[in-house]
């Protein structure tokens, strides 16, 4: 396997590609007891239609999260819960927009637990029952996301800012769609996604590498790559479908939420730096040491506040929600701030500084530096072993162009207001 | 690892010597039994420390010397354990050997100057500092319902017993919050510095010679506490008929909540086979509830059980369509019938003793996993966690049996939701 030393946390990464195309990134702790795995595939709820042979295929939405659940049927009736758990180690599956991973973590039994978690994730077992009983629960985990407030602004965000991108819709799908599912619909899409050739398998923790190796290889044996289907997207606009929309909900404090949609076209920075250069920017303008948010806080304008970036396409989409009981001047807050943007070195330097910090603390975990590691891959298909150096590279000349070369005015704003008139909160 | 206790007369040293990782990590924890009049002002208090001090006259100035030290991370939380209020102020820096000599001593002085020079002036904390903690705090509180699941636990408990420390809101409440002023809340921080027991807990590769010195150099409290009282909650008759409590909120899905008070156990039936009892009840993916309310019925998306020891009872929650409310109480109620009969297998015990087993060995893990577990050890009255994976393995059915028909159903909450289409 390919070493690559992962600078600043002092741990290396063992990398190869199996002849099926299954990519392995192994990275051994030695001073632990735990370990952490994840056997994972590119399919997530971004997928909305596909070549199938020569029919374009558009499953119902939400089928990868539902196919995750799905994945816990065996044949042979076995509960893979059941045997994680006999052997004290816990495990759990989790759907995203870009990806489906089966992950299991615990302290004993690693042979055995790598073994299943392979054999489990390859052999899917779907029947008219099996599929059938899942609608209620899923119905369930769809209910307990539309009682959630802030969940409700930001889909109602990203419906507004995305005329074709599927990040406008919940992972889980709809209760209506859910229910048009077939196993048949499952097979055709774990045929398509779950190959080798379009999953990794990423270890951290205490483990033996060759050992490991020789496990992967073995139970991967017989399992060939395949073509992964030709995926139909429609292209994102760069305009947002609607600037402005107010929300009536059951809640009591008002909310908003803020989505800036940015073009990456005149960019000369890779993607893993301009990741870097728009996290700083946002850290410095509305970071919890920001001068805005030391005013705003002053002036009780802010008791919440959450940011995030998200990258689709040529374009990277700044959300920021924040729970305020006058949205409006927070808005304006917000808004001069974008448009009086000033970055000194000396506040440049201490982010630098708080970064590099990070980076060294996240080697304490097996779990926080396993999941950096799966969003590097995911990301950029390739983990970044020099983030340190990267870090310490950036500077404030490059910021100040990056910053020439972008544009805040793609903007599209939820306020999320109550539906009576409250007493005033405010002393 | 070595695990060093000094007790310094006012407070007790805790010292987790472990190469391990490459943070320090510093907790300090004040404790006294709970008032419920007090709950608000705690929260307020623990707030408004880190708003400001006498050197850092803005939390944007704190947060910038946070990040000027290497991101030396500092927070606080409230909760209660048993009949105790627990305060706890967390630090968590790296070691001087990936930043620079000095560094750790400079954030302990940093959490000395938090702790000791607060922001005051005549004896009162400043006013416009009060102000901004007391709105974050009211609309936290007019934000109550916004987690339907902690405010279905919430209203649980109320119903079970209004009077229990079990039912106290830990997020506060209005009418307290309108009392507290600069003068008082000032008045209740001394009180705290001086009355509370206080342990400190340190975890990291250090030298304990050196670190107890930077320990004395920095905290120090004046006054040694007289004995405690007990952590543990008394037991409470248990209600001849369920009590069944209902109100509607507007929500897609329902809450429930069924709260199961322990009858008298010893101690080893708390800490030993009482575990095991839950983790088969409700315990995780594995559990019976799991299989049986949301994979045989499709009842819900979640359910699980928590014990607490401390308190005494057992909590199983579920969110599920309330159309199957009746349904799914019966199943749960059938699934405690049965493993009250004995009905489960040995499998089962021995899952279970695994995933207790699996939770030991990950405790030396994290820094927050060993000082909670000293913690436990110290206040709880656990034996250490090595001779507890040894006992535990030792738990027989019948033990647990005997344990699962102590507990009983005595009270139900339903949160239910009654979302009108056309609102």
């Amino acid at each position: 396997m390919k070493k690559i030393e992962l600078c600043g946390i002092d741990k290396t990464c063992y990398y190869d590609e199996l002849e099926n195309g299954l990519e392995l990134y192994f990275v051994p702790y030695e001073d632990k007891k735990n370990y952490f795995i994840s056997y994972a595939t590119r399919y997530g709820s971004d997928i909305l239609k596909f070549k199938l042979g020569s029919e374009e295929y558009t499953p119902p939405l939400g089928i990868a999260h539902y196919l995750e659940h799905k994945m816990f049927e065996e044949e042979n009736g076995e509960d893979p819960f059941t045997f994680f758990s006999s052997n004290g180690t816990d495990s759990n599956a989790s759907t995203s927009y870009d990806y489906t991973q089966y992950i299991c973590y615990g302290t004993k039994k690693f042979n055995e637990n790598l073994k299943y978690l392979l054999r489990f994730v390859n052999n899917p077992y779907f029947t008219n029952e099996n599929v059938e009983k899942e609608k209620g629960i899923i119905g369930e985990e769809i209910n307990m996301y539309q009682d959630m407030p802030d969940y409700k602004l930001e889909m109602c965000l990203k419906q507004n800012l995305y005329h074709k991108s599927p990040r406008k819709y919940d992972i889980a799908g709809t209760i209506s769609e859910i229910d048009r599912i077939t196993k048949e619909d499952l097979y055709k899409c774990y045929n398509s996604f779950y190959i080798p050739n379009n999953m990794f398998l990423l270890i951290a923790g205490n483990f033996d590498v060759e050992n490991a190796y020789n496990i992967v290889k073995k139970e991967m044996k017989d399992i060939p790559s395949g073509i992964v289907p030709k995926i139909i997207e429609e292209k994102e606009e760069e305009s947002v479908v609607k600037k402005k929309q107010v929300l009536k909900e059951n809640i009591e404090v008002p909310k908003l939420a803020m989505g800036i949609k940015i073009s990456n076209k005149n960019l000369k920075v890779n993607s893993f730096e301009q990741d870097l250069y728009y996290y700083m920017l946002t850290t410095i303008l509305f970071g919890s040491s920001s001068e805005f948010r030391e005013r705003v806080r002053n002036e009780k304008l802010l008791n919440d506040f959450y940011m995030e970036w998200e990258k689709i396409e040529d374009y990277h989409t700044f959300y920021l929600m924040a729970t305020s009981l006058d949205v409006d001047r927070l808005l304006e807050e917000i808004e001069y701030e974008l448009s009086h943007i000033s970055i000194t070195k000396n506040t440049f330097e201490r982010i630098k500084k708080v970064w590099i910090a990070n980076e060294v603390k996240m080697g304490d975990s097996v779990d926080k530096e396993e999941s950096v590691l799966f969003d590097d891959i995911i990301k950029y298909h390739k983990i970044i072993p020099n983030r340190i150096d990267l870090i310490r590279k950036m500077n404030l000349t490059t910021m100040n162009n990056f910053l020439k070369s972008i544009s805040f005015d793609n903007r599209s704003i939820v306020k999320m207001i109550p539906k009576e008139k409250k007493e005033d909160i405010l002393e | 690892m070595q695990y060093i206790k000094k007790n310094q007369g006012s407070y007790n040293l805790h010292m987790v010597r472990t190469k391990k990782f490459k943070t320090i990590t510093l907790k300090i924890i004040f404790h006294t039994p709970i008032v419920k009049e007090d709950i608000t002002k705690r929260n307020v208090l623990s707030d408004i420390l880190l708003q400001s001090t006498s050197k850092y006259s803005s939390k944007r100035n704190m947060i910038i010397e946070a990040e000027n030290l290497y991101a030396v991370d500092v927070y606080n939380n409230t909760q209660r354990l048993g009949n105790y209020i627990m305060t706890s102020f967390i630090l968590q820096v790296l070691n001087d050997r990936y930043t620079e000599e000095g560094n750790v001593e400079k954030a302990f002085e940093f959490l000395n100057e938090i702790l000791f020079h607060p922001d005051v002036c005549n004896n009162s904390f400043r006013e416009d500092k009060l102000s901004l903690v007391k709105n974050n705090c009211r609309v936290a509180l007019s934000e109550l319902k916004e987690d339907t699941y902690d405010y279905c636990m919430i209203r649980l408990k109320e119903a079970y017993d209004k009077n229990s420390p079990v039912s106290y809101r830990m997020i506060g409440y209005v009418e307290d919050l309108e009392k507290i002023d600069e003068h008082n809340l000032y008045q209740y921080y001394l009180n705290m510095i001086d009355s509370d027991y206080v342990d400190i807990f340190v975890v990291g590769d250090f030298n304990p010679k050196d670190m107890l010195e930077m320990v004395k150099k920095n905290f120090h409290f004046r006054k040694v506490k007289k004995e405690k009282m007990k952590y543990e909650l008394d037991n409470k008759t248990v209600r001849k008929r369920r009590l069944i409590a209902k109100e509607k909120e507007e929500n897609n899905q329902s809450k429930l909540g069924i709260l199961c008070p322990l009858s008298k156990m010893k101690d080893y039936e708390k800490n030993y086979p009482m575990v095991l009892a839950n983790i088969i009840l409700g315990g995780g993916v594995d559990s019976k509830l799991f299989k049986t309310v949301r994979e045989k019925y499709s009842y819900c998306y979640s359910i699980f059980s928590s014990y607490y020891k401390l308190d005494q009872m057992i909590v199983i929650s579920a969110g599920i369509d309330k159309e199957n409310y009746s349904k799914t109480l019966k199943e749960i109620t059938d699934v405690l019938n049965q493993l009250k009969k004995g009905k489960f297998q040995d499998k089962d015990i021995k899952i279970a003793k695994e995933l207790y087993n699996n939770s030991i060995n990950s405790i030396e893990e994290s820094p927050m996993n060993l000082i909670s577990e000293y913690l436990s050890e110290e206040i709880v009255g656990f034996e250490t966690y090595k001779e507890r994976e040894k006992i535990m393995n030792k738990v027989s059915k019948k033990e647990i049996i005997h344990a699962l028909k102590k507990i009983k159903i005595d009270t139900v909450f339903l949160l239910e939701g009654d979302k009108n289409e056309e609102n």
